[in-house]
Order: structure tokens, then sequence, then C-alpha cells
């Protein structure tokens, strides 16, 4: 098998952290889940600045699952600077929120959203949606090919 | 005889005219005394009739003048009343304006309530069902009976919840948004529910009289919220019976086309009638029929947002009709 598959959870709710993390052990995904509890460590995450400066940069996550309501700087927030950065353009996002709200899902497609998943009060359902997310992004999506900017191999 | 008393009364001095011509002398010069006495009498009286003449002129033109002044002085009132008036509309303006500015704030605040309920409300729901869960999984060969069954309560009652803050949402959604006003072709529309309730629960025995070419003119995505929920409501109301009949047609009512969705259900009792449309008001208990009480709010407020009315008969285990117009 390749590498360990990685997922970057931004969510700020620890009870939330928790029963995904409980979802995906459920769903026999094996998978590091990295958390980030607001924008500010998502961003920081992916870019490896601030207390993830000494993080290696090989081990990008596969999918970040990201939420909108966060502390300080906003899920959407994320995704706009995400998708501006050459590092992260390509970086698949599904928001994982407990918002419906029509303008929610306008600006999260708007902003280059993936997908975008509404998690459901009731945890059988959540374990399904986990399940059938992992199983998407992880096994069956083929990630991005990572290229340097300046066209050099950089093995 | 009096000639010659006078002859004789004359003075003898008079002797170098003759006595007769020195009268007649002076009476003419007597004469023209007179008339000249009558002109210079006449004089003051031509002046005071002048003087009066003019008098009246003066007081003419002062009439004119007060008049004039009248009328200024009208001018000015006028004047005032029209500054008032305009007062009075620049403050009604401004009033309105402020009106305006606070429906929008209190706008965009429902806006951010609806986000916080539809986001923050959500996710304690989710932590008390996955933990009640949780606990079922990991440890449900210590817990007896009654604690599963505890739990399962707990989770049931979550799940609720969470409907009614999706049904609240979708409410208070309806009433935000422009409406686009076409034609609707309210029988394909009914169609379609139908086709949809069947196809979601294949084994009921329903049968659906649609009326043809039912036409409305409405937004496409209010009335189709209505009708789900009517025709929603007649199919679920129907869930006992073996024979249930939905049939959804217009009659003229109160000279405007009403349209109707009738069934054989549960009915209602009319005595109720007018809590039938109240928000989370329910005539039946969740066992019998589950629901949280909101698919009629939705309804009623759809309807007055088309400036119709609505209204419903209904007899207990005989059914029910819910009528409405579009204004």
């Amino acid at each position: 098998m390749g590498k360990e598959k990685v997922i970057l959870l931004v969510e700020d709710n620890p009870d939330d952290v928790m029963l995904t993390k409980r979802a995906f052990r459920r769903c026999h995904i094996p998978i590091r889940i990295e958390v980030a509890e607001d924008g500010v460590e998502a961003l920081d995450y992916l870019f490896c600045s601030g207390k993830w400066h000494d993080r290696c940069p090989e081990t990008d996550p596969q999918v970040m699952l990201l939420d909108l309501k966060l502390p300080r700087v906003s899920g959407l927030e994320v995704l706009k600077k995400v998708r501006s950065e050459p590092r992260t353009h390509h970086l698949p996002v599904v928001i994982l929120t407990s918002s419906r709200e029509e303008e929610d899902v306008f600006r999260g497609y708007d902003l280059g959203a993936n997908s975008y998943i509404r998690k459901p009060v009731d945890f059988e359902s959540f374990v399904r949606a986990i399940g059938q997310l992992g199983m998407y992004w992880l096994e069956l999506n083929e990630p991005p090919v990572k290229r340097d900017p300046r066209g050099a191999d950089d093995h | 005889m009096t000639g010659g008393t006078e002859e004789s009364a004359v003075s003898p001095d008079g002797a170098a005219f003759g006595n007769q011509e020195f009268m007649t002398a002076m009476v003419n010069i007597l004469e023209d005394f007179a008339v000249e006495q009558e002109r210079l009498e006449a004089m003051p009286r031509a002046v005071m009739n002048i003087l009066e003449d003019a008098a009246a002129e003066k007081e003419r033109l002062e009439e004119a003048q007060r008049a004039m002044l009248n009328l200024l002085e009208d001018f000015d009132v006028e004047r005032e009343r029209t500054r008032t008036a305009n007062e009075e509309l620049r403050t009604t303006l401004e009033n309105l304006r402020r009106a305006k500015e606070a429906a929008e704030a209190a706008n965009r605040e429902l806006e951010a309530f609806s986000y916080s309920v539809s986001h923050d409300l959500r996710a304690p729901l989710r932590a008390i069902d996955g933990f009640s869960l949780a606990l079922v999984e990991d440890y449900g060969n210590t817990l007896d009976e009654d604690a599963r069954d505890y739990l399962g309560r707990i989770r049931a009652a979550t799940q609720k919840m969470g409907q009614l803050i999706d049904d609240l949402l979708k409410l208070s959604r309806l009433t935000r948004g422009d409406m686009k006003i076409t034609k609707i072709d309210i029988t394909g529309l009914a169609e379609e529910i139908a086709a949809e309730l069947r196809t979601a629960q294949p084994d009921r025995h329903v049968t659906f009289r649609i009326a043809p070419r039912l036409q409305g003119r409405g937004d496409a995505n209010l009335l189709r919220v209505a009708l789900q929920n009517l025709v929603g409501n007649a199919w679920k109301f129907t869930s006992k019976k073996p024979e249930a009949v939905i049939e959804v047609g217009s009659a003229q009512a109160k000279g405007v086309t009403a349209f109707y969705v009738r069934d054989n259900g549960a009915g209602f009792d009319m005595t109720y009638a007018d809590k039938l449309f109240g928000t989370f008001q329910r005539l039946h208990t969740d066992r019998d029929y589950p629901g949280t009480g909101i698919g009629l709010s939705i309804v009623q407020r759809v309807v007055h947002r088309h400036g119709g009315s609505v209204w419903a008969e209904g007899e207990p285990g005989k059914g029910a009709t819910f009528w409405f117009t579009l204004g």
C-alpha cells in the first residue's frame, strides 16, 4: 500500500470532532485525521506555518473536510485562500456543515468547493454519509497530480 | 299812492339824478351783487363736493389697500400652510425611510437568526444522538432493557427536534425572497406530487382524481410547496383507509376560482378548524399520524403571500377538504 492517507478536518466543535472520528472508525476507513480547530489553524496546516511550521509538506491531505462556521477565519475564507494559492489550488475540499442555507451552498460552490454535505442529526445517517464520503474521496477519486510550478522534477 | 310816499322819503340831495334812474341803477347793482354772492356761495359747495368726492375716493383707495393687505395676508397664510404641508411630507418620508431601514435591519436579523438556528441548534442535537448511540453500541451488553429503552427515547426526541428545526427554517424561508408570478399548471403539479408519493410508498393503495386543465397564477416554487403539503396531508391522513381517495379540483367560491384537495381520511372536528393553520398546532397525536404541525402554516403563508385565502371542511372519520384561492 502507498502512503498513509490523511484527512484534514476543520471543525471547532469537539463533540463533532469525536463523532466524525468515530464515524470513520465505524466505516473501517484506515486514515489519519488531522484536526484544525479554526480557519487560522487550517491555513497554518496547509501552508506549514504557525504551529505546523515543521509539518512535512509531502503529506498533504487527500481531502479537507471544512466546516463553515469557525472562529477567527471562517470556512468560506479558508476556501477562498486555498483556491487562490497554487500550492493548494487543486486540493479537494468537501464542505461538511450543519447549515443548509442556500447562500452558504451557493457561495461554497462559487468559491470552488468540490462537494457540499450537510451533517445529519441522526448519527446513523452521519456514519453512512462519512462512509460514502470516505469511499469516494479516499478510494475512488484520483487525487490531483502535483507538479512543480516551474515544471522541474522535484524528486 | 305808495310811490308818492317813497318820493317824499327820498332826500332832496339826489336832485342830480332823476329819482327813478337812481333806483334802477341801485337795483341793478344789487342784482349783480346778489348773482355774485350766489356765485360766491356756490363756490364752497363745489369745494365741499370736491372734497366729498376726494374723501370717497380715499375711502375706495383705502378699501382697495385693505383688500390688498388681506390678500397678502391670505397669501402668507397659504404659504405657511404649504410650508407646513411640505414639512409634514418631509417628516412622513423620513419616517417611511426609517421604517424601511428598520424592516431591512429586522430582515437581516432574521437571516442571522435562522442561520444560527440552522447551524448552532443542530450541532448539540447531533452530539446527543451520536453519544446516545455510542452508549448503546459500546456498552449495550452491560445496559439492561430499561436503559436501552431510555436511550432509544433520547434519540427519537433529538431526531424529532431536528425535524422541527428544519420545518421551522422552511417556514421562515417562505417569507423571504421574491415571488415570480407565472401561469401554473396545477393539474400537472398535482400529478407530479401524486407520483412522488406513490414512489415513496408503493405499497399504499390510493386513488387520485385530479381534474384536468386546472390553472392558476402564482409562484411555481411556493405553490409546489403548498400543494405538496396539502396532497401529502391527504396521503398521510388516509393511511388507515383501505380504499383511499384523494381528489384535486376547482369550483367557484365567493366569485373566484377556489382549488381544493379532498380526501376520505381521518378528517377533523370542525370545532377545532381555527387551530388547523396555527404553527405547531396538531389535531392528531404523533402516534396516530406523525408530523410537526408546520405543514398547514406553510400552506397558509404561501396562500396569503399570493393574496388568497385558505379554509377547510371536515368531519371525523369521513375526510377533509382544504380550499384555497390565489387572490
